[in-house]
């Protein structure tokens, strides 16, 4: 696993688009919201900014480059050469996944370092990594499960805009408007108990046992997302 | 006591919807055996092969590599070496970061240096996948089949868009395998390379096994030819028959029918313009099959 993540991270560094797509955009999405942090708490909170700048590095980083690699990679046969060798199936994927997801993680906090220097810092930090790694698992299997749909990586530009842009807009809708009303609905929105785990986290002021309730959704989702790449991934092109 | 086959396939069916790609096809192949699988096209041969490499799940039937399931990797793929008929490489790394990465993975141990040397891409070995032209790029993939000396090597259509320098440098290299024990599995479209190496040929016509043996057990069914013109005017030699405007004899005593050929040649004082004459070759017995 560990070579085939050294190998795709040698191609990461050659591959400017993918460096673009994957390192580029989300930092300046995600400094943007920091930079405006004034603006976009008075809009919502400085919980609200720490979920957009989590979903904005995750689904742009790694959620629309890994969907873009694997479908690269099934494309031009690399996998069914790595299939070839006596690596397994779940190593092969993780040895690809890793990098990017590696990647994003790096991104994520250092930015939400930044962000907690220049305004507030979170209130529950372990709470806070708890909905990263959830929404990071998720956005992994989704990932698995939208390449599976995707024949290339150009494909990939109209393949990931259903997820991205709905996890932007549940993050944003759940964020600035809160859960007082329509509760249940945004929390069983993809990402909306993640964003309100981040809210709280972050801002504090709500008991920890009210946060803890959202960790079940958040993993139902994360289970979901798993059901769906195993469904739905293919190691070879269609014929 | 006979020894395990390296490549037990029994009673194999491949299907895709309702098209039965494979049909109850059984062969064995024999540790350090050259056996080449040949056929038309659409005979079912890369379905075969997809299955014995583990890539594709038979409807029926057993497929076994070493004794194992071709889909237990751990216990098969170390053994193996498989040369894919399409290339399969990420073009971002180098030559020899490619070698380097599926050699790791493949469970042998070998040199990258010396792998690159026997494929003839030392002097490419920092250049990417993406600058390789097609010849190079098939090499690439015989690199990575032959890094640390499988016991079975399966070759798939190895030779396309090789130059006749890269060719006779890859069959050397099959030749230095075979010496130290490889079992080989060869499918080409070039018919002289399975005539001049294989030790059985198995010949896959619609899906099935048409013909299995050795190039004279494959040949010996079909009479031999003798073909020649002859000078306007000139009387009509004995046993012949027209053949697009020249004469052709078949028959299954070569050497007694061309020296009464010759004799009556002599004797009439005519002369035999383009004579040609030989054994069956094996791209005759994959005619006859075509037209069964």
């Amino acid at each position: 696993m560990l070579e085939i993540a050294r190998n795709e991270m040698i191609q990461i560094f050659r591959n400017r688009l993918v460096l673009v797509t994957g390192l580029v955009i989300p930092v300046v999405v995600s400094g943007y919201f920091v930079h405006q942090h004034e603006v976009f708490s008075d809009l919502g909170s400085l919980g609200y900014i720490a979920a957009i700048v989590m979903f904005s590095v995750l689904a742009f980083g790694l959620y629309i480059t890994a969907v873009t690699t694997l479908a690269s990679r099934r494309q031009n046969l690399f996998l069914k050469r790595l299939r070839a060798t006596a690596a397994s199936d779940a190593s092969i994927l993780a040895g690809l996944v890793l990098p990017v997801t590696v990647i994003a993680l790096i991104q994520a906090v250092a930015i939400l370092i930044v962000l907690g220097v220049v305004a507030t810092g979170p209130a529950q930090i372990p709470l806070l990594a708890v909905a990263i790694l959830a929404t990071t698992a998720m956005l992994v299997a989704l990932a698995l499960a939208t390449a599976g749909l995707t024949n290339s990586p150009e494909h990939a530009q109209v393949t990931t805009l259903p997820v991205s842009l709905s996890l932007i807009a549940v993050a944003s809708w759940v964020g600035i408007t809160g859960t007082e009303d329509h509760a249940l609905l945004k929390l069983l929105l993809p990402g909306g108990a993640a964003t309100e785990l981040v809210v709280n986290a972050w801002n504090g002021g709500v008991p920890l046992a009210d946060s803890l309730v959202l960790l079940p959704i958040t993993m139902a989702w994360v289970l979901v997302a798993v059901a769906l790449a195993n469904r739905l991934f293919r190691w070879e092109p269609r014929r | 006591m006979p020894a395990t086959p390296v490549i037990e396939v029994e009673r194999l069916n491949v299907t895709y919807g309702d098209f039965a790609a494979v049909r109850d096809l059984s062969f064995h192949v024999q540790p350090g055996e050259f056996y080449a699988l040949l056929g038309t096209n659409g005979a079912g041969k890369t379905s075969t092969l997809e299955v014995i490499e583990g890539h594709r799940r038979a409807a029926s039937g057993a497929v076994r590599i070493f004794g194992e399931s071709p889909r237990d990797r751990r216990a098969v793929r170390p053994r193996t070496g498989i040369m894919l008929q399409e290339s399969g490489f990420s073009p971002d790394l180098t030559v020899r970061e490619s070698v380097g990465l599926i050699g790791a993975l493949s469970g042998r141990r070998d040199d990258v240096d010396r792998v690159l040397g026997i494929a003839g891409l030392t002097r490419k070995a920092s250049t990417r996948v993406s600058q390789l032209s097609g010849g190079e790029k098939r090499r690439l993939d015989f690199a990575t089949a032959v890094y640390g000396g499988p016991e079975l090597v399966i070759l798939d259509e190895p030779t396309t868009g090789l130059d006749i320098q890269s060719r006779d440098a890859l069959w050397a290299a099959v030749d230095s395998l075979r010496d130290e024990g490889s079992t080989i599995v060869l499918t080409t479209h070039y018919l002289e390379e399975a005539q001049q190496r294989a030790d059985r040929i198995g010949l896959m016509h619609e899906g099935t096994l048409h013909r299995e043996g050795t190039v004279a057990e494959l040949t010996q069914s079909l009479p031999s030819l003798i073909r020649f013109a002859l000078p306007p005017g000139a009387p009509e030699p004995p046993i012949v028959g027209a053949l697009n405007g020249a004469f052709h004899i078949e028959t299954f005593s070569l050497q007694h029918d061309l020296h009464r050929l010759l004799g009556w040649a002599h004797d009439t004082g005519v002369e035999l313009r383009d004579l040609q004459a030989g054994p069956t070759r094996l791209d005759d017995v994959f005619r006859a099959m075509s037209r069964d």
